[in-house]
């Protein structure tokens, strides 16, 4: 059977890029801190990425992954081989991987970057003496095992499943074709299945399960090396480490494990999510893999086991096995697989699990550990059939797997309850389908207990059943065969299927043993999570906006209608009001994004600018956990990079001219995230040269921009913001970095068009700090209405200083441009109609003129009718009003009108 | 294929019936947009989006003179709100064999067809798109 792998291709690409970009951040921080836990972490990524890869048949990515792993590994050894070069070539080989994901992104191959290789096998030989062994890669339509055909249908395997997933695992494996598997789904255990011989060579990785992607890792067959996953969130895949992972998660990092062949880093520990990587690693096929570390520090359950009896023959596998409870258990029945990883958090359970750990029956895997089967489960059938491990199973399996997990066979039977997910169909001919349903209900409960039965014992009564199916988990001690022999004769119903279920529907990374049994109700909540794709989160925004903009219209229809009526809609529509806002802000909150995911990226950006400026800089971000509306990150991503740019690139000296100043020679440059109210400051501060202000001043003259007299009146902090006005720049030399006088204009309109503010504040000799006050979200804005002719515009309070009314005609005038007083100065004054090209009637005597903010000092808009203040919902524009200069949103009032909101600056400049 | 034919004065024109989502009657007056090229007619509220609305007559580069105003063929562009200000909309009709129309190329029209005795320009969506954008990019 060939399968479609594009269904995991979305899921690689995300996973690819995280790993990727964490390698990259990885290695500066090793560069900089020399820590071993940012090595092993580095090698979890590049070895994720190359099973990854492989399993999914991109062999250029898989390759150039390999021998990055190869160098990480070499450096492990020794770290005295990290230099510069290598830190260089790293670099660049990620940012190709990142490349080659992109173009698979794109539908591209990706490329084969031969040179790049070229130049790391050479450094691969020459830090470990031998050529660098070649990379496997599975064929990508791969032989789906029997199992797990079904899983995918089981909805509740769905993300939780994962739980179980470790069953994924084992599902996957189990079913017998690869080797690989072992991926072991949630939670936990990542069990670490692993085949060595596993082409792919990997490990077993686990998943979270909750978040899917951890899933998949796990189910990458080529799983990484013991990535573990936490179960957390997403991001599992990787490994133990992940601090999150801990506590019950890890459990299932935990597990991990895997003895891969060769590499694997193992998992590491359970329980308590250490963050422990310990990293075992076996080396060559054939040796077993090794330890499982776990870490250390573990809780007391869970201690590493490293079985490797696994090995089975020529693959070796050695696995951890990790389980927190006995290990014999572990290693003795699922033949080293990792289990236990159970252990997971609570170290209660660990021990209370015992025998059963590698079992996943419901109650040891309530106890959080749920992860822990799989590990077993996926061994099993390592050791079953190495042979087949050639044959990679395909992602996906061991997502699904979950389901088809365990090999019911191999698990120490009998003495404990398992949970079954059971599947039946009540005829379609059938005419009393309620009494069917209650008697298979009574049937099922007389083996034990019932779980989740959907539909509804209610519905079920009432023969209310789509479809006629009808699905259920069991825990019982009869095992499938008792299942099927007491449902045997109950007419008109057919057993769909009867599998071993997840003991979870949802993997719960941090189980508390209090929850034994119950299903769902446990776990911490925030641990549940999903990745949703942002263009969804965006229609969910645009459609509030919409059912917003359509209460507003409903409200406006009803104030004509008579009195009788008008109340029941008044109070309808208030509920509607109270609904959606509600389901607005819940949006917006789904939307807030931490800033981490921009500022992650700056210490490479910090070191890659230093380098080629030949600066040292130390680069310290704080805060960067706060949130702020995706939409806003968005915009700031690359303001932020071009501040951090002419900080470094002109805020810092050189070491040279810091030592002649009397400062330390590596610059430091700080990134400061604070939240105040409603408000997220960040605050992007050097320790450098500090800004002049009579130099901006001058360069502004000199450009026209500014009258000379201007200038002499004009504060210091005012001087600073002339460097946001375009073509002024101080800059001796423009480089390639930055310099040219554009940029600092572009910083400003971004943080002004997402409702923030930009402030400038220096110190020659001390440094500078620029300051950015933003909004928590962009959707909703304050507008003054102003009229124009018939036309209604909208302006952005918060760049509104005031309105006065004055006869146009009566203005003095300086070079054909009126002038208003305001305040103890005079403002150039435009008429909006001439600014936005409507036409208007000319008018004489009085007018009302709206003081604004502008690039250059306060301007006074000449307008027709001020119509008040409104709070409204932007509207992004749509191609092909994007292109227009001038407008930075739409929106639609009450009444059903269109309205634009003008972005005065560019109005003015454009 | 089927296409919706409809006239720009006497002109008949047709756009393959997938790239139209609906046709609707415009609103008694348009959102004018701020320094936005003539051959926009301005924005309109169709149930809660902002749709740009082109006069069809200007795109094409037809001689100047005002649309009587009749109707608005929405194009289904994915997220891009666009209309057409057009005199009416005669019906749905298949149209096949376009051969190449006469006069100076441009990527908005496809080429001519017979339908019913008479001629029919055909338009490409994908150019009209293209010409709109043009329009905006052109003006500054």
């Amino acid at each position: 059977m060939t399968m479609d792998m594009s269904r995991y291709l979305g899921l690689f690409i995300s996973e690819a890029s995280e790993h990727l970009e964490a390698l990259g951040r990885d290695l500066v921080q090793l560069e900089r801190e020399g820590s071993s836990s940012a090595v092993d972490s580095m090698f979890r990524h590049a070895h994720s990425v190359k099973g990854m890869a492989s399993s999914m048949g991109f062999e250029p990515i898989a390759i150039l992954a390999h021998r990055v792993e190869d160098l990480v590994d070499a450096v492990r050894q020794d770290r005295g081989r990290l230099d510069r070069d290598l830190v260089d070539l790293l670099l660049s080989a990620s940012d190709t991987l990142l490349a080659q994901v992109r173009a698979v992104a794109e539908g591209r191959p990706p490329e084969d970057p031969a040179a790049l290789l070229a130049q790391l096998g050479a450094r691969v030989t020459a830090m470990t003496g031998h050529a660098p062994s070649a990379t496997r890669v599975a064929k990508v339509t791969v032989l789906k095992s029997d199992g797990d055909g079904t899983g995918g249908d089981d909805p509740g395997g769905g993300g939780g499943a994962s739980g179980s997933g470790s069953s994924g695992a084992g599902g996957a494996s189990g079913a017998g074709s690869s080797g690989t598997g072992g991926s072991s789904g949630s939670g936990a255990a990542g069990a670490g299945g692993t085949s060595g011989t596993s082409p792919s060579g990997t490990g077993g990785s686990s998943g979270s399960g909750v978040s899917g992607p951890g899933g998949t890792s796990g189910t990458s067959p080529s799983g990484t090396g013991g990535s573990s996953g936490s179960g957390v969130s997403g991001p599992g895949g990787t490994s133990g480490t992940s601090p999150s992972g801990t506590g019950g998660s890890s459990g299932s990092g935990a597990a991990g494990v895997g003895g891969t062949s060769g590499t694997s880093l193992s998992g590491t520990s359970g329980s308590s999510g250490a963050d422990s990587s310990g990293s075992a690693r076996g080396h060559g096929p054939g040796a077993s893999g090794a330890s499982g570390v776990s870490g250390e520090g573990v809780s007391p359950g869970a201690v590493g086991a490293e079985s490797r009896g696994a090995s089975v023959g020529p693959v070796s596998t050695g696995e951890a096995g990790i389980s927190g409870t006995g290990p014999p258990a572990a290693s003795g029945v699922s033949s080293g697989s990792g289990d236990g990883a159970s252990a997971s958090g609570a170290p209660g359970s660990g021990a209370g699990v015992p025998p059963a750990a590698p079992r996943l029956s419901a109650p040891d895997a309530s106890t959080g550990g749920t992860g822990a089967s799989s590990g077993n489960l996926a061994t099993g059938p390592v050791l079953a059939d190495p042979a087949s491990s050639r044959v990679v199973s395909e992602l996906g399996h061991a997502l699904k797997a979950a389901s088809s997990g365990p090999l019911p066979g191999d698990a120490p039977e009998g003495r404990s309850t398992q949970r079954w997910a059971v599947r039946l169909r009540i005829a379609p001919t059938c005419q009393v389908p309620g009494v069917r349903a209650f008697l298979v209900h009574k049937r099922l409960t007389n083996l034990g207990t019932l779980l989740d039965l959907r539909p509804a014992l209610e519905e079920l009564k009432a023969g209310r059943i789509p479809d006629g199916y009808i699905q259920l988990e069991l825990e019982t001690s009869v095992g499938d065969t008792g299942i099927h022999a007491s449902l045997k004769n109950v007419a008109e119903v057919e057993v769909v299927s009867v599998k071993p279920a997840i003991a979870l529907p949802i993997a719960l990374p941090v189980a508390p043993p209090a929850a034994e049994g119950a299903r769902g109700a446990t776990g911490d909540s925030s641990s549940r999570t999903v990745r949703v794709r942002t263009e969804l989160l965006d229609y969910f925004l645009d459609t509030v906006g919409e059912l917003m903009l359509a209460t507003a219209r409903l409200r406006e229809v009803g104030k004509v209608l008579p009195e009788t009526v008008r109340p029941a809609l008044e109070e309808g529509v208030y509920r509607l009001h109270t609904l959606v806002k509600d389901l607005h802000d819940k949006v917006m909150t789904a939307r807030m994004t931490p800033l981490s995911l921009i500022t992650d990226r700056l210490p490479r950006a910090a070191r890659d600018i230093a380098r080629r400026k030949e600066r040292e800089v130390d680069l310290v971000i704080t805060g960067a956990e706060i949130e702020l509306d995706r939409a806003i990150l968005d915009e700031l991503a690359d303001p932020l990079l071009h501040l951090l740019r002419n900080c470094i690139d002109h805020g810092l000296e050189s070491p040279e001219e810091r030592l002649a100043a009397k400062k330390g020679p590596r610059g430091r440059v700080l990134v400061a995230v604070k939240r105040a109210r409603d408000r997220v400051i960040i605050e992007l501060e050097d320790d450098g040269r500090g800004m002049n202000p009579a130099k901006l001043k001058a360069a502004a003259v000199a450009r026209g921009l500014l009258t000379p007299e201007a200038a002499a009146r004009m504060t210091d902090r005012e001087a600073f913001m002339l460097s946001c006005l375009p073509g002024v720049s101080t800059a001796k030399d423009v480089t390639d970095i930055s310099g040219r006088g554009v940029g600092m204009d572009a910083v400003k309109r971004v943080v002004e068009n997402v409702g923030g503010t930009l402030e400038i504040d220096s110190e020659p000799g001390r440094g500078t700090r620029f300051t950015l006050r933003l909004p928590l979200t962009v959707a909703v804005v304050h507008l003054l209405l102003v009229e124009v002719g018939e036309e209604v515009f909208g302006l952005p309070i918060a760049k509104v200083v005031g309105a006065t009314e004055a006869d146009g005609d009566a203005l003095s005038r300086s070079r054909e441009t009126a002038l208003l007083p305001h305040g103890n100065s005079l403002l150039p004054v435009h008429a909006l109609d001439m600014l936005v090209g409507v036409p208007a009637p000319a008018r004489q005597g009085l007018r009302p003129f709206v003081v604004m903010e502008g690039d250059a000092g306060r301007v006074a808009l000449g307008v027709d009718r001020l119509l008040g203040q409104e709070e409204v919902v932007l509207k992004p524009l749509s191609r092909p009003l994007d292109l227009l200069p001038g407008l930075s949103g739409v929106t639609i009032l009450g009444s059903g009108r269109p309205v634009f909101i003008l972005d005065v600056p560019r109005l003015l400049s454009a | 294929m089927r296409h919706v034919i409809f006239r720009v004065e006497k002109e008949r024109y047709g756009l393959p019936l997938s790239a139209v989502r609906e046709v609707v009657v415009p609103p008694e007056r348009f959102t004018r947009v701020p320094r936005a090229p003539s051959a926009i007619t301005g924005v309109m509220n169709l149930r809660g989006r902002v749709v740009t609305v082109v006069e069809l007559r200007q795109l094409l580069g037809l001689p100047e003179g005002g649309t009587p105003q009749a109707r608005v063929v929405l194009l289904d562009r994915g997220r891009r709100d666009l209309g057409l200000l057009v005199t009416d909309v005669d019906g749905i009709e298949a149209v096949e064999r376009v051969s190449a129309a006469p006069g100076k190329l441009t990527p908005a029209i496809r080429g001519v067809a017979r339908l019913g005795g008479l001629g029919v320009t055909v338009l490409d969506p994908e150019g009209l798109d293209a010409a709109v954008v043009a329009l905006f990019t052109h003006s500054k």
